[in-house]
């Protein structure tokens, strides 16, 4: 009797430690993955490299994981099905693949639910048009069918060389307009503006120095604020390369000043 | 009889787990020049149905499990027997030596689970066993080496323990086991260096070096190497406690004598207290090594406490939590056994206050994911209130807290049958009483005081915290030891008269310090991510990935279970060589 006893005591012990640790939120270490397709790139290559962006460095899931925050992409939304079964009814005369495309270049395009959620926090600027486009590839997949070509990827690098996509994404020097275009307020808020996600602006002058600020803009994921330690990564890694010099010490300016 | 049935066992297998670790070593160590020689070896090799990953997870950690019993097991061994020699208490010395026997089966054991890690090494991680066998070779031999002393020490230290039990051979006896101790530590030493290098490689060590031109010692007394051998240290005095707590427990539950129930109720305390000592220690231990982390790579020590390990933290609050109310409570019953112990009776509830309101406050998250509605009704992205007790200022104060009262427990279970004699001792209470005070005070204060400050600011307080609590506990504890010295008896402690349900209470102290092991272990090797060694070495295998929480549970849970199953198998055979001996104490 007492060994079963032990027993019992053991094995609940474990077996409630085992449940707690079942229950919290199960968050993987993924990979980072490098993408780079050739010119005979196939659909299965395509999918595969989107999943892995889809749950791993382009953090979909942060919202679209959670039923409330973002429609589901992955299962029905509002009885029309997956996102691959559902996209090319969004807009008129729009195929599926033009309309996620879109909708990941430029975010505030479509906002899906009639003010029921936010405008998506996505920069494209931080994706090669490979994987932008294998991205759609892997929404396309889920129920509807894989309409993204090589020919899609080589003429978007193409495009993105000839047009150079990287720089100043604004020649503004007016501080909020500057964020504004770099989708800070994706994340941060500054009065009216933003979403609460990230550490707001405001205050931010007394609770960091200029210097901190800078390194944060031009390094912004060595280190995170404490207690948004589970959004490090979620910066743009190559924020620094969207702004100039001057630029950037006008936001470092402007935020120290943020009392 | 049955004793030197037994003790020919134990001689077979110790000279077995020699030979074991001789022979795989030598075969590792001569394996890989042939492995460069000539033609491509694989990188990565397969294990049936639950992969390669988890066959050496559960390798390493049952390896680890029973190499921190052995190494912890002789700290406490050898004090109870200098206790037994200079304090005069005979009983003692039995301790040590039944603390001793178990040993011998258990390096055994934690001989053959290191033979089958580096089995699973060489064959399912090729790769990685040549390039750290390259840059180590010259530490493995030497490990081996010092494993052959540590054995034969261990044999010299418990088969001599009848012959040199008396005057000058006695001392030396006790040399012998702080020899072990020695040897036991330079090996952990030795290993230890191995896993922080794969954690912390120098800074000039790239993808590029050769293995052979990484400076050994730069590699071996990397960033990390020194706070994980003092936090180990003291993590394997907590874990030895636990596990011998938890065999006195068993032993109690099953004793068939009054004589047997006592000793076994006096072991578990022992046993006890040995593991809530260091377990009060071992937070200052692993804040230095965290500390140690962020110095070495601050993007490795946010992914510790933040990123993708945040939610492990809420996870050890709450095994923590049950380790501090486990043991508290273990010794609250206890005080029913002592004569004069109802005195503090009406302390316990307020203490029990305290400490659930710091399990709570530790246990809460500063944030979690919301939805659009969650975060509207609490205002924003943090809960008003709970996301005030979710900051380090308030888990800092929480902690220190929970020490302080834990401590307190223990003053009180040790005074509650004495009355002291000293002229000074209304002073002294007094003062003990104004330490405890003030430590609480500074605790509080720089909690509260932390939220009025910038971060970089904040972090330093947890020092002045620490400093405050250690300082109580040294001082109070000075002035106990003077002011009981001669001190009259209440009565004596009524040994073996304790309620099963505290018995029990050991065995999840048992169980929660061994998970709590295995958990800490995943933290420290997933925070490599997908590295094999930091920066330098790539995981490029199918399981590169760092698994989530619940499935890192479950294999801890599996490995526990083994763990506490092998050692419930040694534990009987242990008592296989006793029963005839009872049976005639009972006979008789």
């Amino acid at each position: 009797m007492t060994n079963l006893k032990v027993l019992a005591v053991v094995l609940a012990t474990l077996g409630v430690y085992t449940w707690v640790a079942n229950s919290i939120p199960q968050i993987e270490s993924a990979v980072p993955v490098e993408v780079s397709f050739s010119a005979d790139v196939t659909e299965e290559e395509l999918v595969t490299a989107g999943e892995q962006l889809y749950y791993g460095g382009a953090g979909c899931v942060t919202c679209h994981g959670l039923e409330d925050r973002a429609p589901n992409l992955l299962a029905d939304y509002a009885g029309e099905g997956p996102i691959g079964l559902r996209c090319a009814t969004r807009v008129e005369g729009q195929d599926c693949k033009t309309y996620l495309y879109e909708s990941l270049v430029d975010p505030s395009a479509y906002v899906v639910g009639g003010g029921t959620f936010d405008p998506m926090v996505f920069a494209a600027i931080l994706y090669s048009p490979a994987q932008l486009w294998a991205l759609v590839a892997y929404l396309e997949a889920q129920g509807g069918n894989v309409t993204v070509t090589a020919e899609d990827v080589v003429l978007a690098e193409e495009t993105a060389t000839t047009t150079g996509a990287a720089g100043p994404v604004t020649a503004s020097t007016d501080p909020v307009e500057i964020m504004r275009n770099t989708l800070c307020f994706g994340c941060h808020q500054l009065g009216d503006e933003g979403v609460e996600v990230g550490p707001p602006f405001e205050g931010m002058g007394s609770r960091l120095d200029s210097d901190y600020i800078r390194r944060s803009i031009l390094d912004p994921n060595r280190e995170a604020a404490e207690g948004y330690e589970h959004l490090l990564g979620s910066m743009p890694p190559n924020l620094a390369d969207m702004l100039t010099a001057r630029q950037l010490e006008i936001l470092v300016e402007f935020l120290s000043g943020q009392e | 009889m049955p004793e030197r049935r037994l003790d020919a066992a134990d001689r077979s297998l110790g000279l077995l787990s020699i030979g074991i670790l001789l022979a795989v070593v030598g075969l590792a160590l001569t394996a890989e020049p042939v492995l460069s020689q000539g033609y491509a070896a694989r990188e990565y090799g397969d294990f049936p149905v639950i992969g390669s990953r988890a066959a050496i997870w559960i390798a390493a950690q049952l390896h680890l499990f029973f190499a921190a019993f052995v190494l912890g097991v002789p700290m406490f061994a050898v004090v109870a027997e200098a206790i037994g020699i200079y304090g005069g208490e005979e009983r003692y010395d039995k301790l040590a030596k039944e603390f001793t026997r178990l040993l011998l089966v258990s390096y055994s054991a934690t001989a053959i689970w290191g033979a089958i890690l580096v089995f699973g090494l060489i064959t399912l991680y090729p790769r990685v066993w040549g390039y750290l066998a390259e840059v180590f070779e010259v530490s493995m031999w030497a490990y081996v080496g010092l494993f052959f002393f540590e054995s034969f020490t261990l044999y010299l230290y418990y088969y001599g323990w009848d012959r040199w039990k008396k005057g000058r051979a006695k001392r030396v006896h006790l040399g012998l086991g702080i020899l072990l101790n020695l040897w036991g530590t330079a090996v952990m030493f030795i290993a230890n260096s191995w896993l922080t290098y794969m954690m912390s490689p120098p800074a000039d060590v790239t993808p590029d070096t050769a293995p052979a031109m990484v400076q050994f010692w730069s590699a071996f007394a990397n960033a990390t190497w020194m706070p994980i051998n003092i936090h180990r240290l003291i993590a394997n005095v907590v874990f030895g406690g636990a596990i011998v707590g938890a065999y006195a427990a068993y032993r109690f539950l099953s004793s068939e004598t009054d004589e047997e129930r006592a000793h076994y109720d006096w072991m578990g305390y022992v046993g006890n207290v040995i593991a809530i000592s260091a377990l009060i220690v071992l937070p200052f231990a692993g804040y230095w090594l965290g500390r140690e982390i962020y110095e070495f790579n601050q993007q490795m020590g946010t992914t510790m406490m933040g990123g993708f390990m945040s939610w492990l933290w809420v996870v050890q609050a709450v095994l923590i939590g049950v380790l501090f109310l486990t043991g508290n409570y273990y010794l609250w019953v206890g005080m029913g056994r002592i004569p004069g112990a109802e005195r503090f009776k009406p302390y316990t509830k307020w203490m029990l206050v305290v400490l659930v309101l710091g399990v709570i406050v530790w246990a809460t998250p500063r944030n979690m994911i919301a939805n659009r509605d969650e975060i509207t009704a609490m205002g924003g992205q943090f809960h008003p209130f709970l996301g005030v007790l979710g900051v380090m200022s308030a888990k800092n104060t929480a902690v220190n807290l929970m020490i302080l009262t834990t401590f307190l427990s223990f003053l009180l279970y040790r005074r509650a049958n004495k009355r002291p004699v000293v002229a000074w001792a209304r002073r002294g209470t007094t003062i003990q009483g104004a330490l405890f005070v003030i430590s609480a005070t500074v605790v509080l204060f720089y909690g509260v005081y932390g939220y009025f400050v910038p971060a970089i600011v904040r972090i330093g307080f947890s020092v002045y915290q620490v400093i405050a609590v250690l300082t109580t506990i040294v001082g109070v504890v000075a002035i106990d030891i003077a002011m009981m010295r001669g001190a009259e008896s209440r009565g004596a402690i009524r040994w073996g008269q304790m309620p099963e349900r505290s018995q029990y209470a050991l065995f999840i102290l048992g169980v929660t310090f061994t998970w709590l092991m295995g958990l800490m272990g995943f933290a420290r090797s997933g925070l490599r991510q997908h590295w094999h060694v930091f920066e330098v070495m790539r995981d490029t295998s199918v399981d590169a990935a760092t698994p989530a929480l619940g499935y890192a549970s479950t294999i801890i849970s599996v490995c526990v279970l083994i763990f506490l199953g092998l050692v419930a198998f040694i534990f009987w055979v242990g008592t296989l060589a006793e029963e005839p001996v009872i049976r005639k104490k009972v006979a008789g």
